[in-house]
C-alpha cells in the first residue's frame, strides 16, 4: 500500500512531466557574451559565456574551440568529446605554462567520424588537439538527460598535439632519498629502544 | 581550578600523532606504485619525498615521545585534532611539488578537503594532473572517511589499550561494531573492501560500455569508487561526472555515495544478517524524509524557471544532485556556476539544506546527521503529545538505531548541542564569504558545503578565492569531520596551558 505522502509526491512528480514554460525572463550577465541582435550564426564563444549566458545562448548555432581531453567516448554512431577553451589549450602545467586557474570547456556530441579525427587527447603525457567545432550549443540538452552540451556539425583540427617532455628533478630525488634514510635510522633507533625495553 | 598539562600530556599526543603521520606516509606508496607503473616519474620522485617526510616526522616525533602513557579521554580528543591537522599539512606535500598549486595553502587546502571528504579543491589544470596524483587525491578521501586514526589504529596498532576507544571517538565515531576497538576498525575496513570490490568492477564495466579505455575505465572506477564511498567527491576530470555523460554512471555511482553514507553500524547489522535494520532505522527514515522535502524544493524551483526541457531530464539532474548534497558526496552533472545561473535560489537553497543536514552519523559523510535529526524531530514530536495530553500523563517516545532506544533529555540534549555547532559553523562561513564580497546565497552555498564537508561548489571557491576564506574553509572542514568535540578539547588544552596551575 502506498502512503499518502508517496502518492503526494508522485503526483508532484507528475505535474511535473507536464512541459514546463520558462515563466522567468532569462538572466543576462553583461560580463560574458551574449548574442545581440544581427550577431551571424556560428560567432565562436567561449565556455564561460555560454555557462554564464546559458538560455541565452540556447539552441544557436555557434564555434567552440579548444584543445581535446581525455578521449573520446564512442557510443555507435556518435561520440562524447570534451573540449578546454581554458588557458591551458596550448600549454599545459607540466609543459610549462604557469598556473592559471581551473580548467574549463564544454561537452561536444560528434558524429564518431568527425571524433576520430582527434588524434591526441590531453592529458598528464600530452597536450591533446587544438580542434574548432561548429555546432549547435543546448543549455540542458532533451536528447542527453538535461546535460549542456553542443551538438557538432562540424569539426577541424586547427594544431595538433604533442608529447610533454618530461625533465627528470634529480635534485628532488636526492632530497626523497635522504629523507628515507633518515627515516630509516630513525626507524632504527626507535626499533632498538623498543627490543631493550625504554619504549 | 585548571590543571596545566605536563610533560607527560604531550608525550602522550605527540606518540600517537607521530603514528598517524607514519600511517600517512604508508598511504602515499599506492599513488607512488601507480606513478612508477605508469612511468610518472617526477610524480614518482614527489611521493618519494612524501613518503620520506612522513616517516621522518613520524618516527622523531615516536622516538621523541617514548615512554608515553595510555591516552586519556581528553588526550584522545586532542589527538585527533591534532592528527588530522598534521596529517593535512604532510599530506600536502606530493600535491604541493606537483605544481599544480598555487601555494602551499592550496594544497594544504585540498589535503584537508581530501581527508575530510569533502571534495572541494583548488588544484588546477586537473585534465592534465597525473594518474599518482589523482590516486592519491581519491586515497585521501579513501582513508580520511574510515577515519585516519583509525587507519593507524587498524593496521600500526595492537590497540589493546583502554585508550584505543577515546582516539576511536575523538574521530567523531561512537558505534563498536565489535568488542575491541581495533576490531571495529578492521571490520569498518572489511566493509569498505568489499564494497570496493563490487563498485569497482561495476564502474569499470560501465566504463567500458561508455567508451573508456580499459586502463583509463579501471583508473577512473578505483577513483570515482573511492570518491564515493568516501563521500568525497574528488572526480579525476574538471567537468567531475558530467565528464560520462551516462545516466548508467551516474547511477552507479550516486549508488555507491547513498551507500556510502549509511551508518557502518546499519552496514555490519545488515552484514551480520539483521535486514529488518534497513526498515526500521531511525537515520534512513530520517534520510528519506529530508531528501524527499530537498528533492521537492529544488525541483519547485527548477521548474518555475523551466530549466530543463521535460521530467526525465529534471528528475536525473535533481536526483543526481540533490543525494550527492544530501549525502555530502559533493559529485555534480552540473557545472559549478550553473547552480547560480541556472538552478536559481529556490532550488540553491534546496541543495544547501540537504548539505547542511547530511547523512548517517558514524560513517564517511558530514553534516548534522540523519541521527540528529531524527531525534530532534521526535522530541517535537514528544513535546506536541505532551502538549494535548492530560497534565499528569508520562509521554514516553521511542526511536530505532540498531536497538530501540528511550528518547531521554540527555539524547535530545546532545542532538541539539551539535546541531548548534554546525549552524554556527555554517552562519561564520557564510558572514566570512559575505565578507570577502561575496552574494549571500553563494556564501552560504559554500559555506555549507565546507562545514558538511560536502564539497559541492557555486563556484565561488576556486584558486583566487582570498587567502583568508580558504582558513575558514579549510577549519570549517576541520571542525565539521571532528564533529566539535576534539577542537574543543583541543581549545581547552591550549587554555589550560596557558592558564592552568
Amino acid at each position: 500500500m502506498m502512503g499518502r505522502a508517496a502518492r503526494g509526491f508522485l503526483l508532484f512528480l507528475l505535474l511535473l512531466a507536464a512541459p514546463v514554460s520558462a515563466a522567468v525572463s532569462p538572466r543576462v550577465n553583461p560580463e560574458f557574451a551574449a548574442p545581440g541582435p544581427g550577431m551571424p550564426a556560428g560567432v565562436t564563444v567561449a565556455s564561460a559565456a555560454l555557462i554564464e549566458n546559458a538560455s541565452v545562448w540556447d539552441n544557436r548555432s555557434i564555434s567552440f574551440a579548444g584543445e581535446a581531453v581525455g578521449e573520446a567516448m564512442i557510443r555507435g554512431d556518435h561520440a562524447w568529446l570534451h573540449v578546454n577553451d581554458d588557458a591551458y589549450q596550448a600549454r599545459n602545467l607540466d609543459d610549462g605554462r604557469p598556473r592559471a586557474g581551473y580548467n574549463s570547456g564544454q561537452a561536444i556530441w560528434a558524429p564518431a567520424e568527425l571524433a576520430r579525427r582527434v588524434r591526441l587527447f590531453g592529458d598528464y603525457r600530452n597536450e591533446g588537439d587544438a580542434v574548432r567545432v561548429s555546432g549547435e550549443f543546448h543549455a540542458a540538452c532533451r536528447e542527453h538527460g538535461g546535460d549542456m552540451d553542443i551538438h557538432a556539425t562540424g569539426l577541424e583540427i586547427v594544431r595538433e598535439g604533442h608529447s610533454v617532455a618530461q625533465k627528470l628533478n634529480i635534485g628532488r630525488l636526492w632530497i626523497g632519498l635522504a629523507l628515507l634514510a633518515i627515516a630509516g635510522a630513525l626507524w632504527l633507533m626507535r626499533f632498538r629502544g623498543a627490543r631493550t625495553g625504554t619504549r | 581550578m585548571i590543571l596545566r598539562p605536563q610533560t607527560g600530556d604531550f608525550l602522550v599526543i605527540g606518540r600517537h600523532t607521530g603514528r598517524v603521520i607514519v600511517g600517512v606516509g604508508f598511504l602515499m606508496l599506492p599513488p607512488l606504485l601507480v606513478a612508477l607503473l605508469g612511468g610518472e616519474w617526477n610524480p614518482a620522485i614527489d611521493f618519494l619525498v612524501g613518503v620520506g617526510a612522513c616517516l621522518t616526522v613520524g618516527f622523531a616525533l615516536e622516538l621523541a615521545c617514548r615512554g608515553a602513557r595510555e591516552p586519556s579521554w581528553t588526550h584522545g580528543m586532542v589527538i585527533a585534532a591534532v592528527s588530522w591537522l598534521a596529517a593535512m599539512a604532510l599530506g600536502a606535500v606530493p600535491g604541493w611539488l606537483s605544481g599544480h598549486y598555487g601555494s602551499y595553502l592550496d594544497a594544504c587546502f585540498d589535503a584537508m578537503s581530501g581527508l575530510t571528504t569533502t571534495g572541494l579543491f583548488l588544484l588546477q589544470d586537473l585534465d592534465h594532473a597525473s594518474a599518482g596524483l589523482n590516486t592519491w587525491r581519491h586515497l585521501l578521501s579513501w582513508a580520511g572517511g574510515q577515519g585516519i586514526v583509525v587507519v593507524a589504529l587498524a593496521f600500526l596498532s595492537s590497540g589493546r589499550g583502554a585508550g584505543a576507544y577515546t582516539l576511536y571517538v575523538g574521530e567523531a565515531k561512537e558505534e563498536r561494531l565489535l568488542p575491541s576497538v581495533v576490531s571495529t576498525a578492521r571490520a569498518i575496513w572489511f566493509v569498505s573492501f568489499a564494497w570496493m570490490a563490487l563498485g569497482t568492477f561495476a564502474l569499470l564495466a560501465a566504463g567500458l560500455a561508455i567508451g573508456l579505455a580499459p586502463h583509463r575505465a579501471l583508473l577512473h572506477g578505483v577513483w570515482v569508487f573511492m570518491g564515493g564511498w568516501s563521500t568525497g567527491g574528488f572526480a579525476p576530470m574538471a567537468a567531475n561526472l558530467l565528464y560520462y555523460h551516462s545516466a548508467l554512471y551516474e547511477m552507479i555511482a550516486i549508488s555507491i555515495c547513498i551507500v556510502g553514507s549509511f551508518n557502518f553500524a546499519l552496514h555490519w547489522a545488515v552484514w551480520t544478517g539483521n535486514r529488518a535494520e534497513l526498515r526500521r532505522n531511525v537515520e534512513l527514515v530520517s534520510f528519506a524524509v529530508t531528501m524527499a522535502i530537498a528533492l521537492l524544493l529544488v525541483a519547485a524551483g527548477l521548474a518555475r524557471l523551466g530549466v530543463y526541457p521535460d521530467a526525465t531530464a529534471l528528475f536525473r539532474k535533481v536526483f543526481f544532485q540533490v543525494a550527492s548534497g544530501h549525502t555530502t558526496t559533493g559529485f555534480g552533472t552540473v557545472y559549478a556556476r550553473a547552480f547560480v545561473t541556472q538552478w536559481g535560489p529556490l532550488a540553491m537553497i534546496g541543495l544547501t539544506l540537504a548539505m547542511a543536514i547530511g547523512a548517517s552519523s558514524c560513517s564517511t559523510a558530514g553534516g548534522i546527521k540523519g541521527l540528529r535529526v531524527g531525534v530532534l524531530a521526535a522530541a517535537l514530536l514528544q513535546e506536541a503529545r505532551r502538549l494535548i495530553s492530560p497534565e499528569r500523563a508520562v509521554v514516553a517516545q521511542r526511536f530505532h538505531h540498531i536497538g530501540t532506544r528511550h528518547l531521554t533529555d540527555a539524547v535530545v540534549r546532545s542532538a541539539a548541542l551539535v546541531a548548534l555547532w554546525y549552524l554556527a559553523t555554517y552562519a561564520i562561513g557564510t558572514v566570512a564569504g559575505v565578507w570577502y564580497g561575496a552574494d549571500i546565497a553563494s556564501a552560504l552555498f559554500e559555506a555549507v558545503s565546507a562545514g558538511s564537508n560536502t564539497g559541492l561548489s557555486c563556484g565561488l571557491t576556486g584558486p583566487a578565492l582570498p587567502a583568508g576564506l580558504k582558513i575558514v574553509y579549510i577549519l570549517e572542514m576541520w571542525v565539521g569531520r571532528l564533529e566539535f568535540m576534539g577542537i574543543i578539547a583541543l581549545f581547552g588544552f591550549a587554555a589550560a596551558l596557558a592558564r592552568g596551575k
